[in-house]
C-alpha cells in the first residue's frame, strides 16, 4: 500500500513539472477579443444573417492580418463567435445569456429579427454589451438604450422617400400588403402604409400570417379581390417574399410589386424565377457601380462563394467603427468609454460612403447611421437602380 | 371579382391544398396502421424526397417525373433499412416508438443541415402559366401537383385492393395475429409498410419543391398538417385521411379568403379540439379491438 501511494505521488510530481515546464516554455499567448455575433443562420432570414456574419468576419480578417487589434499598447486577437436565432425572441434569449455570461462578449453583431432584439435588450443593455443591429423597428432605438446602435437605414428612414416616388411615376392607386404578424412585420407594414397614405394611394387590403407559412393563395385570393393595383411585400424575409411574388403572378396579377424592407432582390429571384421577378421595384442600400461596393462585393464572394446580401456593407463598416472606438477608448473592456467613443464619430469613409449618426428627431439619440440609398427595378434578374435617395427624398 | 367567383376560387383553392395535405398525410396514417408506430420523421422524409428530386432535376439533368419515381425507390429503400436496423426494437412499443422517430426526425434534419446549408434552394418550375376554369385561376405547376397527387393516390389504391402484396399488407393493418396464422411474414411486413409509407412522404416532398423552396427546415410544416388530418380522419383510415384533408383544406382556404389567417388557423385548432373530445377515434375510426 504505502509503495502504491509512493508511485502515484511520483507520477503526480511528474505530471506537475512536465506541465508547468510546458506552460513557461510556450510563448506567451496573445490575448482574444470576442465578438458575439447573434444572427439568423436558418429559416428565411438566413441571407440577411449569413450577410452580418460574413461582414463581421471580413473585418475582423482585416484586423488580424495587421497582427490584431492595436488597444491600449496591446495587440489583441479577434474572434468571432456565431450562433443561430433562427428568427425566434426565445432562441435569440437563449443565445444572449450564452453570450454574455459564458462567452463573456462586450461586442454583439446582431440581431437580424425585432422581435429577437426587443426580447435580448434587457439583457445587453443592463450589461452594457454593444450592439450593433439589423431590426428594424423604431423600438430598436432610444434614449434610454445606450447599447444599441444600427447601421442600416430602415423603413423609418426609407419608406417615405421611396413611395413617394414609387407612387408619383407609378400611379398607384389601391395597394395591398402581405406580411408577417411578428414585430418586425408589423412596424414595417404600419411605416409603410402610413407612407402610401401620405403619397396619395389607398392601403386597401392588409393580411397578415404566421411567420412560417409558404402557401400564399387564399390569402392573394383575398387582396386580388380588393382591386388593388400594387402589392407590397416590405416586412417580409427575402424567401417568403420570393414565394409570394411567385405566387401571385401565378394566379395572374400584373399589376405593380413593390418591396419596401431590406434588400433581397438574389433571393427573390432564385425562388420565383427571372420571370416572375421582373419589373418588382426593390429598395438597395448598395450602388454596385461605386468603386468601394465594388471592391467589396468582389472579396465577399472570393471567400464565401456566395452572392452578397446588400445589408452587408453597411455591417463591415458598423465592425470598424466599433473597432475605431475602441482603439480611441484605449480599452476592449470598458464598453461605457467605447461607446462614447462611437458616438462621438463625426464622419466615417465606409464602404458605402461618408457615414454619419442621426436619429435623435425620431428615437431620441442618434444611433442610427445615415447612408444614402436608391430604388431599383429587376431586369432579368439583375438590380438596375431607377432613382438616388436620401431621407429627404428620391430623384 | 364578384361574390360566386370569389366562393369558386376558394373552392378550387380549397380543394387543391386539401389533396396536396392528403398526399402529406397518407403516409403518415398507414405508417401508423401497419406499425402502431406515430412517426415523428414523417416530415424529415418529406424534407429528403423534397433534396433528391432537387439534385436529380438540377445537378443530374434528369427529367422530373422520372426523378420523382427515383425518389420513391430510393425512399422505399431507406425506409426498409431504417425500420430494420432502428425501429425493431419498438415493433410492438407505442411510447417508445414514438419517442425513437423523434430521435430519428433530428438526426436526418441536422445531417441534412450538415450537407446542405441552412439557405432555402429553389427548384425551376415544371411548367408556367395558368388555367382558366371560368372565371377561375388555377396555377399550372398547382394543377400538375394535382394530377400527379391523384395519379399516386389511385397507384395506391388500385395496390391496396388488387394485388397480393397489398391486400396483405391491409391485413397486417386490420389485425396481425390473425395475418401471421395465415401466412404472412410479419417481419417482412414491418419494414415494407415503413418503407411504402415514408416513400409517399418523400414524393410528397418531391411533387412540392418546384411549388415552396426546398431547405432542411421544410419537413415541420408537412407533418403538422399530417398529423391534423390524421387525428381528424382516424389513425390508421385511409379513406378518413381523405375526408379530413379536403376539409381541412376547404376551411383553410374558406377562412383565409373571407375572414383572416389568424380566424382561420383558429377555426381548425377548435374543431379539432372538438373533434378529440367528441370523437377521439376521428370521423372514420377503425372499430379498436
Amino acid at each position: 500500500m504505502k509503495r502504491k501511494i509512493g508511485i502515484v505521488l511520483v507520477l503526480l510530481a511528474a505530471i506537475s513539472v512536465v506541465a508547468s515546464i510546458s506552460v513557461v516554455a510556450l510563448p506567451q499567448e496573445q490575448e482574444t477579443l470576442k465578438i458575439g455575433a447573434l444572427v439568423t443562420l436558418s429559416g428565411s432570414g438566413a441571407a440577411w444573417g449569413q450577410g452580418m456574419l460574413h461582414a463581421a468576419e471580413l473585418a475582423t480578417d482585416d484586423v488580424n492580418a495587421n497582427g490584431g487589434l492595436d488597444v491600449g499598447g496591446k495587440k489583441y486577437r479577434v474572434q468571432v463567435i456565431p450562433y443561430d436565432d433562427k428568427y425566434q425572441a426565445n432562441e435569440g434569449v437563449t443565445v444572449a445569456n450564452r453570450l454574455v455570461f459564458e462567452d463573456r462578449v462586450k461586442y454583439i453583431i446582431g440581431s437580424v429579427g425585432s422581435a429577437v432584439l426587443l426580447a435580448i435588450q434587457p439583457t445587453t443593455e443592463k450589461n452594457k454589451v454593444i450592439l450593433m443591429t439589423l431590426a428594424f423597428t423604431s423600438k430598436a432605438l432610444g434614449a434610454d438604450k445606450l447599447f444599441t446602435f444600427r447601421p442600416v437605414v430602415t423603413t423609418g428612414e426609407i419608406s417615405q422617400p421611396q413611395i413617394d416616388w414609387v407612387v408619383k411615376t407609378r400611379n398607384i392607386k389601391r395597394v395591398g400588403f402581405l406580411f408577417p404578424n411578428d414585430e418586425t412585420g408589423q412596424s414595417i407594414s404600419s411605416d409603410n402604409s402610413a407612407a402610401y397614405r401620405k403619397a396619395g394611394a389607398t392601403p386597401a387590403a392588409m393580411e397578415s400570417f404566421e411567420r412560417d407559412r409558404v402557401d400564399f393563395v387564399s390569402l392573394l385570393t383575398r387582396i386580388l379581390a380588393a382591386q388593388v393595383d400594387a402589392i407590397e411585400l416590405g416586412g417580409n424575409s427575402p424567401t417568403t417574399a420570393g414565394l409570394i411574388l411567385k405566387q401571385a403572378r401565378e394566379l395572374g396579377f400584373s399589376g405593380t410589386i413593390i418591396h419596401t424592407g431590406g434588400p433581397a432582390t438574389q433571393e427573390i429571384v432564385n425562388v420565383a424565377g427571372k420571370q416572375a421577378a421582373e419589373g418588382l421595384l426593390e429598395h438597395t442600400p448598395i450602388n454596385p457601380a461605386l468603386a468601394s461596393v465594388k471592391a467589396y462585393i468582389e472579396r465577399y464572394v472570393a471567400k464565401y462563394k456566395q452572392p452578397m446580401n446588400g445589408f452587408s456593407p453597411a455591417f463591415y463598416d458598423g465592425t470598424r467603427m466599433m473597432f475605431d472606438a475602441m482603439r480611441k477608448a484605449g480599452s476592449v473592456t470598458d464598453s461605457d468609454k467605447v461607446r462614447l467613443e462611437l458616438e462621438k464619430i463625426k464622419t466615417f469613409s465606409g464602404v458605402l460612403g461618408e457615414e454619419s449618426w442621426t436619429g435623435k428627431a425620431r428615437y431620441g439619440i442618434d444611433h442610427q447611421l445615415n447612408v444614402p440609398f436608391y430604388v431599383a427595378e429587376v431586369k432579368d434578374g439583375q438590380e438596375v437602380i431607377r432613382a438616388q435617395c436620401t431621407v429627404a427624398g428620391c430623384k | 371579382m364578384d361574390l360566386n367567383a370569389l366562393i369558386g376560387q376558394a373552392v378550387v383553392n380549397g380543394l387543391i391544398v386539401g389533396l396536396l395535405y392528403l398526399l402529406m398525410a397518407v403516409g403518415f396514417t398507414l405508417v401508423f396502421g401497419v406499425m402502431r408506430v406515430v412517426n415523428f420523421a414523417h416530415g424529415e422524409f418529406y424534407m429528403l424526397g423534397a433534396f433528391v428530386v432537387y439534385y436529380c432535376v438540377t445537378q443530374l439533368n434528369l427529367p422530373f417525373l422520372f426523378s420523382v419515381v427515383i425518389t420513391f425507390v430510393l425512399a422505399v429503400a431507406f425506409g426498409w433499412i431504417v425500420e430494420w436496423l432502428i425501429l425493431k426494437p419498438f415493433r410492438h412499443d407505442e411510447l417508445n416508438g414514438m419517442i425513437a422517430t423523434i430521435g430519428l426526425a433530428m438526426i436526418l434534419q441536422n445531417l441534412a443541415l450538415m450537407a446542405f446549408g441552412p439557405s432555402p434552394l429553389s427548384m425551376p418550375s415544371v411548367v408556367q402559366g395558368v388555367v382558366h376554369l371560368g372565371s377561375m385561376v388555377i396555377p399550372s405547376s398547382r394543377f400538375y401537383v394535382v394530377a400527379f397527387s391523384i395519379g399516386v393516390l389511385l397507384l395506391l389504391y388500385v395496390f391496396l385492393r388488387y394485388t397480393r402484396i397489398g391486400r396483405a399488407l391491409r391485413a397486417v393493418v386490420q389485425d396481425i395475429e390473425i395475418a401471421s396464422v395465415q401466412g404472412i411474414r410479419a417481419s417482412l411486413f414491418y419494414p415494407f409498410g415503413f418503407g411504402i409509407g415514408v416513400g409517399l412522404a418523400a414524393v410528397a416532398g418531391a411533387l412540392m419543391a418546384p411549388l415552396f423552396s426546398v431547405s432542411p427546415f421544410i419537413g415541420a410544416g408537412p407533418l403538422l398538417k399530417a398529423f391534423i388530418v390524421v387525428i381528424l380522419g382516424g389513425l390508421g383510415s385511409i379513406p378518413g385521411a381523405v375526408l379530413a384533408s379536403l376539409l381541412l383544406g376547404m376551411t383553410e382556404s374558406l377562412g383565409s379568403t373571407f375572414l383572416s389567417s389568424g380566424t382561420a388557423d383558429i377555426l381548425i385548432f377548435a374543431f379539432l379540439i372538438i373533434m378529440l373530445v367528441v370523437r377521439p377515434g376521428g370521423l372514420l375510426a377503425r372499430p379498436e379491438q
